[in-house]
């Protein structure tokens, strides 16, 4: 390889993308030649400075919002609105019996433009289609979100309408954390709940009993797997205070080497300080010697000169 | 079924690969193309926090962030019945997506000629990073932190919409060449000298702080 050659491949190679025979190319010219050794320290120089641009993280509301400014434009795209109006329009010159029935469609349909919890019980379906053996009532619409209206059909021989869409039933659940239907609600939601600002929520819950042993192990479960930094150091706060086991030190020694959010890491090794044990003090020695993310290099090396000073 | 951008998609978000089987997103698929509301919000939820990353790529505020991921969204409802199942239905999103994204750019383009700067508090703002839980990490550092922020999110507008999106792809998500040639519909080479580009781009755009 040539300079210009070295030059060109430096990013590939601080990415790790080249393949092994140019590596070794670039290596071996590297060894001979300053001008592309400098030319490497001032690229990983680069890769340095454009880590103080963090990863954008999503605020869980956004992703809500977007969510549901999607639903009420797919709704407007696959009706239209001149193609809504029509059909309440129609439905309502029929007999007046059936106005009641659009008219709490109506109201419901302005209420289901709004976000309403939906926690995913297992075995229910979110998107089921509730089915009914009498027709609901208007105190029965009021209690459901309406996530699309797929046919609105007046019957001109009857003056019936038939209204097809696809209902969500809220319900709740009120109980005691040591209640097991309660408990099993909570888990799943801390694992599985697609909306971070809920298992947020169900975090903060499983705060009072974090010491049941399937509160443990989904907190557990939520600093090592949850999609967001925010709700993996909240679980981590929790998990702090809880009995040291091996299950423990594992998810911390995990989190200081993998987690990709360096919030997260440096949380975990204030707490891997209070302690130490032979598994623990060489995960830091090496890491403050070899880590790529300059923050937990330092706090590393911080960490092992503090417990240099206490004699560990 | 192995999805390959899925899966490379979500090597730096393990978070968000696709839930879906080969065969339920085949399903899904079919019946969202006849018509079926309930199948084709199934395969919203099967991707849109993949597709929200990469619009955040782009985008300076949550509003364009929402009007971008419903751009994108509206296009594949209306183009979905056009999916021949030519190429895997994640790729074909993904690329769908990265257009959006380029025409996004292209006209944050034109546009920076009559627009007034962005204000850069809400800029900072609109970043939700993480509250900062550094321990031992002093204000002036935080601070300076941020001004070096704000440098790089401008010396990554002033590259053009093709080479800000292949640096984002490599550089942040972490995606592998070959993954950005399909997203972008070419090849790994065209993807390497835009790559090379706009890292020589930056690092003349910055070379006070190396």
């Amino acid at each position: 390889m040539n300079c210009p050659d070295v030059q060109e491949s430096l990013g590939l190679y601080i990415y790790g993308d080249l393949p092994a025979e140019e590596r070794g190319s670039l290596e071996a010219h590297m060894a001979g030649c300053e001008g592309c050794r400098k030319a490497l320290e001032d690229a990983r120089r680069l890769h340095e400075v454009l880590k103080e641009r963090q990863p954008l993280e999503a605020a869980p509301e956004l992703l809500v919002e977007c969510r549901q400014a999607l639903e009420e434009a797919l709704d407007r795209e696959q009706l239209g609105w001149a193609g809504l109006l029509r059909g309440w329009l129609s439905a309502a010159h029929l007999a007046p019996a059936t106005a009641a029935v659009v008219a709490s469609c109506l109201v419901v349909i302005g209420f289901g433009a709004g976000w309403v919890v939906r926690p995913r019980v297992a075995g229910l379906s979110p998107s089921a289609q509730l089915e009914y053996g009498a027709a609901p009532t208007a105190a029965d619409l009021s209690n459901m979100r309406i996530s699309g209206i797929s046919r609105v059909a007046p019957d001109p021989k009857t003056g019936d309408v038939r209204i097809t869409m696809d209902a969500q039933r809220r319900v709740t659940l009120e109980g005691s954390l040591d209640d097991p239907r309660i408990q099993q609600v909570l888990v799943s939601t801390v694992k599985s709940y697609d909306n971070p600002g809920i298992r947020r929520d169900t975090l903060d819950a499983l705060r009072a009993r974090a010491s049941n042993p399937n509160f443990r192990e989904a907190l557990l479960y939520s600093m090592r797997h949850d999609p967001n930094a925010g709700n993996r150091l909240e679980a981590l706060d929790t998990v702090r205070s809880l009995d040291w086991g091996p299950d423990l030190e594992k998810a911390f020694l995990d989190a200081v080497e993998r987690d990709d959010n360096p919030g997260v890491r440096v949380a975990a090794i204030d707490v891997l300080m209070s302690h130490l044990d032979d598994s623990v003090l060489p995960v830091l020695e090496r890491l403050a010697g070899s880590e790529r993310n300059r923050y937990v290099r330092l706090k590393c090396a911080a960490a092992v000169r503090e417990l240099g000073k206490d004699g560990n | 079924m192995t999805d390959g951008i899925c899966l490379e998609l979500s090597g730096n978000i393990p978070e968000h690969p696709s839930r879906l089987s080969g065969a339920d997103e085949l399903t899904l698929i079919w019946r969202a193309q006849r018509g079926e509301r309930a199948a084709f919000d199934a395969l919203v939820r099967a991707y849109d926090q993949n597709v929200l990353q990469l619009v955040l790529r782009v985008v300076r505020s949550p509003e364009e962030a929402r009007d971008l991921y419903q751009e994108a969204f509206l296009k594949v409802y209306r183009s979905l019945k056009n999916f021949r199942l030519e190429a895997r239905f994640s790729t074909w999103l993904y690329r769908l997506v990265m257009n959006v994204c380029l025409d996004h750019l292209r006209r944050q383009g034109a546009r920076k000629e009559i627009q007034p700067p962005v204000n850069e508090e809400t800029e900072q703002e609109f970043f939700q990073t993480l509250p900062d839980h550094r321990p031992g990490l002093d204000p002036e550092r935080a601070t300076r932190s941020k001004e070096i922020a704000g440098r790089i999110q401008r010396a990554l507008e002033r590259l053009n919409p093709r080479e800000r999106m292949v640096f984002e792809l490599k550089h942040y998500q972490g995606l592998k060449l070959r993954a950005i040639g399909e997203l972008c519909g070419t090849t790994e080479q065209t993807v390497k000298n835009s790559l090379f580009r706009a890292t020589q781009k930056l690092r003349v755009d910055l070379a006070d702080l190396i």
